[in-house]
């Protein structure tokens, strides 16, 4: 595949202006089995929404209940403040660029592309010129220019991938879906492609929704991450609500590396196994919580001072540190923290440390 | 091709290695099955066409066009390509139709269709005649109505049409079904999103996604339409001239000892087959590209 160069400034697509989308209570099952649980969300025109999730989550149930693939069980799907529920897929004026691509294969690259324009009523069909021109600036856009001529089958994974990108912005679309664009491909081309893409949403300025199980692809790319979890948002914020305050131990542990320990707030203070830990309770009230913290968020504690103290079990090298797992407290609780590789081992594999950031969730 | 030329690799600065691809026998192993399938084709395939020919030929060109050209050899022919007329085009919407129901929507009675469609290749031919000459003959149900309207249905062209269609319909849908199965819905719903009308889906994506598979499905089809026996010859009636098929008129000519003429008839039928495994092969080689790009890429 070509090394994906930046995006000539210069270019610009057509586009149907972005709209708003708004997401209200919808619920989604199949047969007996449920696959969304009311989703609500509100999306600005222009943004760039990451639905993120383990695989099963229903992002994919969303994302086609948006194109109008599926209709929900119930709910209100809204573009632009106007009903999309009762419109059919066609014209509903989404581009949709599916998780396994559906490149036509019988069609060359120029006759996918195009095909959007080609199956317009005679009456709104550009001439054919027209439909050149714009197939060609496509291309550009999404640097395969000269493949025109080529089949489906004779392109790398990446480039299939652009391919449908290109399909899907030809019709100037309101809205742009992107299922798992980059699912199929190596980290390298993925890490490319994640900037290019944002470089075309920048230039576009579609409302674009792009599913990912790839946290840090989402935290990357998104205006906006929606975490998603058997069938409900989990929690919609900035990547940096996302990653810095989660909203639920689910949300932590799947953004990030993460550790937990079953705490009890007393009066605004943490405390583990009846011992004060000398951290806040962050404002959680009294009662039973979950401790969460980040591994690389902790400080080793060596003059005595109240701390979490635990049994090394394990002990091995993640990337420029030292990764700890130890069991801790009287249920023997496995955490893990680093440690920088240069601090002198301790006597015996007792340690104890203590989070300089951490969250505290109610249980 | 020699051994050497493709299992013989040269790294730099080392020797030649060998290397036998572990699925490949050895030799002789190879050249013994080779030999079996050669021979059994052969014997079994070759010879007899061959034969065909040769019997067709032995009175000479005059005798051959005589046989072919006299009044009911030349209805027999007509009668048969007036059959396949008909039932293929309809076998190619039922299969289709048929196909299209079953890869890309859910329904009840989905597996029940799926299984009827073999019908046809479990039951005896004479079966098939059997069953319409229960439905529409002078004894059934609707025979004294059919009757009083003056339709015909058994021993007249009617029920050899129906009778080969009921033969011949598995051959398009199960050409088709398992590919559609294979490519799924994807295709269809991105035409859709993308603004395609359910017309454009069928005739831009869906049709051109098969058309391969379906023209085989056709082909074979139509051959055995033209050649098919068992079930025409029940519902037939064999009246020269008029409900003969070509099939049928071969097996007269030899009940009456005119091997001639009766090879004859019967080597254009051979040549239908051949004909059939050309086109086949051709397109096969000329669209190897395009057939494998509407497998799954
Ligand atoms: N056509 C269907 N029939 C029945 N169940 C379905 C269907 N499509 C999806 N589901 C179920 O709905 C749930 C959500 O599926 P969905 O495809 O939306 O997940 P996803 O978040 O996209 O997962 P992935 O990351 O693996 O693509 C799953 O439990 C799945 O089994
Ligand atoms: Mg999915």
């Amino acid at each position: 595949m070509n090394a994906i160069t930046p995006i000539d400034k210069g270019a610009s697509v057509a586009l149907g202006a972005p709209i708003d989308v708004t997401i209200e209570n919808v619920q989604k099952a199949f047969g007996d089995t449920p696959a969304l649980h009311g989703v609500s969300l509100d999306v600005k025109a222009g943004e760039l929404v990451a639905l993120l999730g383990p695989s099963g989550s229903g992002k994919t149930t969303l994302l086609r209940i948006l194109a109008g693939l599926d209709a929900p069980t119930a709910g209100r799907v809204l573009f632009g403040g106007d009903d999309a529920l009762g419109l059919s897929v066609q014209d509903r004026n989404v581009g949709f660029v599916f998780q396994h691509y559906a490149l036509f294969r019988h069609m060359t690259v120029f006759q996918n592309i195009a095909f959007g324009l080609t199956v317009r009523p005679r009456g709104e069909r550009p001439p054919k010129a027209e439909i050149r021109k714009r197939v060609l600036h496509l291309l550009d856009l999404v640097q395969l220019t000269g493949l025109d001529k080529r089949y489906p089958s004779q392109l790398s994974g990446g480039q299939r991938q652009r391919v449908a990108l290109a399909r899907a912005l030809a019709i100037e679309p309101r809205v742009l879906l992107l299922d798992e664009p980059f699912g199929a491909l190596d980290a390298q081309v993925r890490k490319d492609l994640r900037r290019w893409l944002r470089e075309i949403h920048d230039q576009t300025g579609h409302t674009t929704f792009f599913v990912t199980h790839d946290q840090e692809e989402a935290l990357e790319l998104a205006d906006r991450v929606v975490v998603m979890s058997k069938g409900r948002i989990e929690q919609v914020g900035t990547p940096d609500e996302i990653y810095d305050a989660p909203a639920s131990p689910f949300v932590f542990e799947f953004i990030g590396e993460s550790s937990f320990l079953p705490v009890t707030v007393v009066d605004g203070a943490v405390q583990l196994d009846g011992r004060p830990l000398d951290l806040s309770g962050l404002g959680a009230p009294s009662g039973t919580a979950t401790l969460g913290f980040r591994p690389h968020d902790v400080s080793i504690v060596e003059d005595g001072s109240p701390a979490i103290t635990g049994t090394i079990v394990t002990e091995r090298r993640h990337g420029g540190a030292r990764r700890l797992e130890l069991e801790v407290g009287t249920d023997k609780h496995r955490v893990e923290i680093d440690m920088p590789v240069d601090h002198s081992r301790l006597a015996g594999n007792q340690i104890a440390f203590r989070p300089h950031r951490w969250r505290i969730f109610p249980r | 091709m020699s051994d050497e030329a493709f299992t013989t690799a040269r790294l730099p600065g080392a020797s030649a290695i060998h290397f036998r691809p572990v699925t490949m026998e050895r030799k002789h192993v190879r050249v013994a099955l080779i030999l079996i399938s050669l021979a059994f084709l052969g014997l079994f395939l070759i010879m007899p066409v061959v034969a065909v020919f040769v019997e067709a030929f032995r009175g000479g060109m005059p005798a051959f066009a005589e046989a072919i050209f006299e009044p009911d050899a030349a209805a027999a022919i007509r009668l048969t390509l007036l059959v396949a007329a008909i039932s293929v085009p309809c076998n190619l919407v039922f299969g289709l139709a048929a196909s299209w129901a079953i890869a890309k929507f859910d329904f009840k009675g989905k597996s029940l269709l799926n299984t009827l469609i073999d019908l046809p290749f479990s039951v005896s031919p004479v079966i098939a005649g059997l069953i319409y000459i229960l439905m529409f003959g002078s004894q059934s149900l609707l025979g004294p109505w059919l009757k009083s309207e003056g339709i015909q249905v058994i021993f007249a062209v009617p029920g050899i049409v129906l009778a080969t269609i009921f033969v011949t319909f598995p051959f398009v849908a199960r050409e088709l079904i398992p590919l559609m199965e294979e490519q799924g819905r994807g295709d269809e719903e991105a035409a859709l999103s993308l603004g395609a009308s359910g017309f454009q889906v069928f005739f831009r994506v869906t049709l051109p996604n098969v058309k391969w598979a379906l023209l085989y499905g056709v082909l074979l089809c139509n051959a055995r339409a033209m050649g098919e026996f068992g079930a025409v010859s029940v519902v037939s009636g064999h009246i020269r001239g008029l409900t003969n098929t070509m099939p049928l008129h071969v097996e007269i000519l030899y009940n009456e000892y005119n091997f001639a003429a009766a090879f004859a008839v019967a080597s254009l039928l051979a040549l239908l087959a051949l004909f059939t495994l050309v086109v086949k092969s051709v397109l096969e080689w000329r669209y190897a590209d395009e057939i494998a790009a509407t497998r799954r890429h």
